[in-house]
């Protein structure tokens, strides 16, 4: 495959490197615990807490227990913060543990749903005419930029935020036009990452389509039978690479490409020729000027629902032949806007302690895609480059390029 | 390279289009204003709703079969948008076209009554047809299919300075060798439910009109409606300056952040439109206008066309591009004490420069400023 370069005699771009990040999730609080986890290929999808799911045809998802989530850092009550917030919070305090400098001109973050929770309790107080004395409140916090907001101000910090809600493909949207703002030299530091708290409306609504399953999730499995829904936030400190050098900043990695690329073919599902992921992840390796052979791994979007990796896997086949995937939502569920910043984690790891994820509950080769699958246990293997893929609905496909960078 | 506005669509309760809208307003029309009501609750509120002949000739696309009302909005403002500039500056290719739709409530009525099934009667009765629609970023999809876009589209949700934040989101764009055109959609759909969660915060009034700048404020009434702006290399208002803002995290606080936007912004030769709207905004603004830009022209179409939240504060870029486009401002009604400030008096003005103020109800201020070549 021909090698993409089309700086045309243009000044290089300004290089993008990760300085620190933080991550909550099913997977674990922290870096390290997410990494044991992975490493020990652990299934953290577990019976659904958070509200009554008997009606549902699913009945688990991957969460964060609320005993490992902080307390609200500032004056206000824990209470009247939204779960979300203590999410982000949580990612931060250990992003700013790496790197206490670290002062952001401006924070990029994806959602899906904000403080949807709260939005259910006054609908629900709306309905049985009592328990209206907190509304104000639910509906103070509700809107998505709140929680990030807030959790923005426990660390004093007051830089605009962009809340991109490109559904499913939030996070990676985030990152990427974060890697955009700072890579046009327009900006030198950026917050960016996704965040998502499950909730009864969104969990209901993936059980209404059916595409979650009330089995395991099997994404790229012959029996796959859908998803299961995730929590969690994932944030990353992004910078210019020259100037993190300069003051010394810890290096973890840098994001190399990004490819964004809308599909119109349906408002829920992909068009089945891949054209859309096709596309994102094309632009993503144009915009890295590499190649499809330079990228060693793939985390892919890899729901487990039919057609979504149908169309994922038959775009990875045809551009990329054997190169190895997995989809790590198989072990800690489908967190919708934190999905992308937090499997952008997961191929962080993975380039700094050499290894490839594993994608679990994997038993049958589906005969249509002709896959190299990380199947059920992770290991060891030289890698460089590591392409993440999140796509959603509204047909929104986004793609990242990561690769490893010397300290 | 100067970023310039090619083309712009407003659906609005004075109606669709740029010019019959602005027409209206410098007329002194204001939208009308009706009861809206809910089987959940005895409590009647009042809203700006968009009038029904002024979605009548949107294209019969199998995407709008089903789409709620702000997806309408949006389709309508987006093509009149892009039509415009085609006919101002030449062809646009929508494979080099990123979108950017802003919202703060976002798909309110189908949210609702998806949701509403599930209090009711439990989640076997959840709808798979109506769930889609609750997304954020439905209207942005239902969006780039009609208009065939393939490239980048991204929803942004926040308060009401959202449109702001929008416009610095478009900019950056702009400067990807892969997108030559930025479409930036705004909209909103009025609900019971909405009027009755910001009447439950404290901002709303129950009925018109909305008087700006009344100290204690009165409270304001909520709209709906589309806007778009369609932005490019060549156009007849130039984008000058954004200034993504910051948060503010008390009320109080807002005018602090509202003045050091305003103190980048200001320019004797801008008049402003402020987004008071009735709440702590008006004095938010006052504060900031009386410190920054003391003596400078400022208007806010509220009480005319009412607050339309997250499509505000690009229907604020509209109204500046429109004041420099036709060198007068609307008269400000309803105004019953005096704030000291400058308001237009409906006659000609001399502003080559529009500052577009936006503080929002969640946190959020922003601005930019437009100039025209006069």
């Amino acid at each position: 495959m021909a090698r993409f370069n089309d700086l045309n005699g243009k000044t290089p771009p300004a290089r993008v490197a990760v300085v620190a990040t933080g991550v909550i999730s099913p997977l674990g609080c922290g870096l390290d615990e997410t990494l044991a986890s992975l490493r020990s290929n652990k299934d953290c999808v577990s019976p659904v807490t958070q509200f009554d799911v008997q009606k549902c045809r699913c009945k688990t998802a991957g969460q964060v227990p609320d005993d490992r989530l902080p307390p609200n850092r500032n004056s206000r009550k824990t209470a009247r913060v939204h779960r979300a917030t203590r999410m982000i919070v949580a990612a931060l305090e250990e992003l700013f543990k790496q790197d206490p400098e670290f002062k952001p001109e401006l924070t990029v973050i994806g959602t899906t749903s904000g403080g949807m929770s709260f939005g259910q309790d006054y609908y629900r107080a709306l309905h049985r005419h009592r328990g209206l004395r907190h509304s104000p409140r639910w509906i103070a916090n509700y809107l998505p930029q709140k929680p990030v907001i807030d959790a923005q101000s426990a660390f004093q910090i007051s830089a605009p935020c962009q809340i991109i809600a490109n559904a499913c493909a939030s996070g990676t949207n985030a990152i990427g036009h974060a890697f955009e703002c700072v890579r046009s030299g327009k900006y030198q530091r950026v917050l960016t990452g996704g965040y998502d708290a499950i909730s009864e409306l969104v969990f209901v609504g993936f059980d209404s389509l059916q595409a979650s399953t009330p089995e395991k999730c099997r994404p790229f499995d012959h029996n796959r039978s859908g998803m299961v829904l995730g929590e969690g936030a994932a944030i990353f400190a992004l910078e210019d690479l020259e100037s993190a050098r300069k003051r010394g900043a810890r290096l973890l990695g840098e994001i190399v490409g990004y490819g964004i690329s809308t599909d119109n073919h349906h408002l829920t599902q992909p068009d089945p020729s891949g054209s859309g992921p096709r596309r994102a992840m094309e632009q993503a390796l144009r915009s890295a000027n590499r190649s499809a052979e330079d990228v060693d791994y793939i985390n892919a979007h890899g729901t487990a629902t039919t057609f979504n990796d149908a169309a994922e896997g038959k775009a990875i086949a045809e551009l990329f032949g054997g190169v190895p995937i997995s989809s790590t939502k198989s072990m800690m569920g489908h967190s919708l806007g934190a999905a992308g910043a937090i499997e952008a984690i997961v191929c962080l790891l993975a380039l700094q302690t050499q290894f490839l994820p594993p994608n679990i509950n994997f038993r049958s080769a589906d005969q249509g895609l002709d896959l190299n699958i990380v199947a059920n246990e992770s290991r060891d293997a030289k890698i460089d480059i590591v392409l993440s893929n999140s796509f959603g609905f509204g047909g929104t496909n986004a793609s990242i390029l990561i690769q490893k960078l010397a300290a | 390279m100067s970023l310039r506005i090619a083309g712009m669509g407003w659906v609005t309760p004075l109606g669709r289009g740029i010019n019959p809208v602005w027409s209206r307003l410098l007329r002194g029309d204001e939208g009308g204003v009706t009861p809206i009501s809910d089987a959940i609750s005895d409590k009647t509120y009042s809203a700006f709703r968009v009038p029904a002949e002024a979605l009548k000739d949107l294209p019969p696309h199998p995407r709008l079969r089903r789409a709620s009302a702000i997806s309408r909005f949006a389709a309508a403002a987006g093509i009149d948008a892009l039509a415009e500039a085609r006919s101002a500056v030449g062809d646009i290719d929508t494979d080099r076209m990123a979108l950017i739709f802003a919202v703060s409530n976002g798909g309110v009525v189908y949210t609702k009554r998806f949701y509403h099934n599930v209090v009711e009667t439990g989640a076997q009765s959840a709808s798979p047809l109506l769930f889609p629609e609750t997304v954020f970023n439905a209207p942005a999809s239902h969006l780039a299919a009609i208009l065939g876009i393939t490239g980048a589209s991204y929803t942004l949700v926040g308060d009401g300075a959202v449109g702001v934040l929008a416009m610095k989101m478009a900019s950056d764009l702009l400067d990807n060798d892969t997108v030559d055109s930025c479409l930036v959609v705004a909209a909103e759909e009025a609900d019971w439910l909405l009027c009755d969660a910001y009447h439950k915060w404290r901002l709303l009034k129950s009925e018109p009109p909305i008087e700006l700048f009344h100290q204690p404020p009165r409270g304001m009434i909520l709209s709906e409606g589309g806007g778009a702006v369609l932005l490019a290399r060549q156009g007849e208002v130039q984008i000058d300056t954004i200034d993504a803002g910051a948060n503010f995290s008390k009320r109080d606080a807002a005018s602090e952040i509202v003045g050091r936007i305003l103190h980048g912004l200001a320019d004797e030769e801008a008049c402003i439109v402020a987004s008071a709207n009735g709440t702590f905004v008006d004095l938010a603004e006052q504060k900031a206008i009386e410190r920054e830009l003391p003596g400078g022209l400022v208007y806010s179409f509220k009480p005319a066309l009412g607050e339309s939240v997250g499509a505000a504060a690009l229907w604020q870029v509209i109204a500046g591009a429109q004041a420099l486009r036709t060198g007068r401002l609307p008269k400000m009604p309803h105004l019953a004490q005096d704030p000291g400030l400058n308001f237009p008096t409906g006659d000609e003005i001399s502003c080559s420069k529009a500052i577009i103020l936006s503080c929002g109800l969640n946190q959020q201020a922003a601005g930019l400023r437009l100039r025209i070549d006069l």
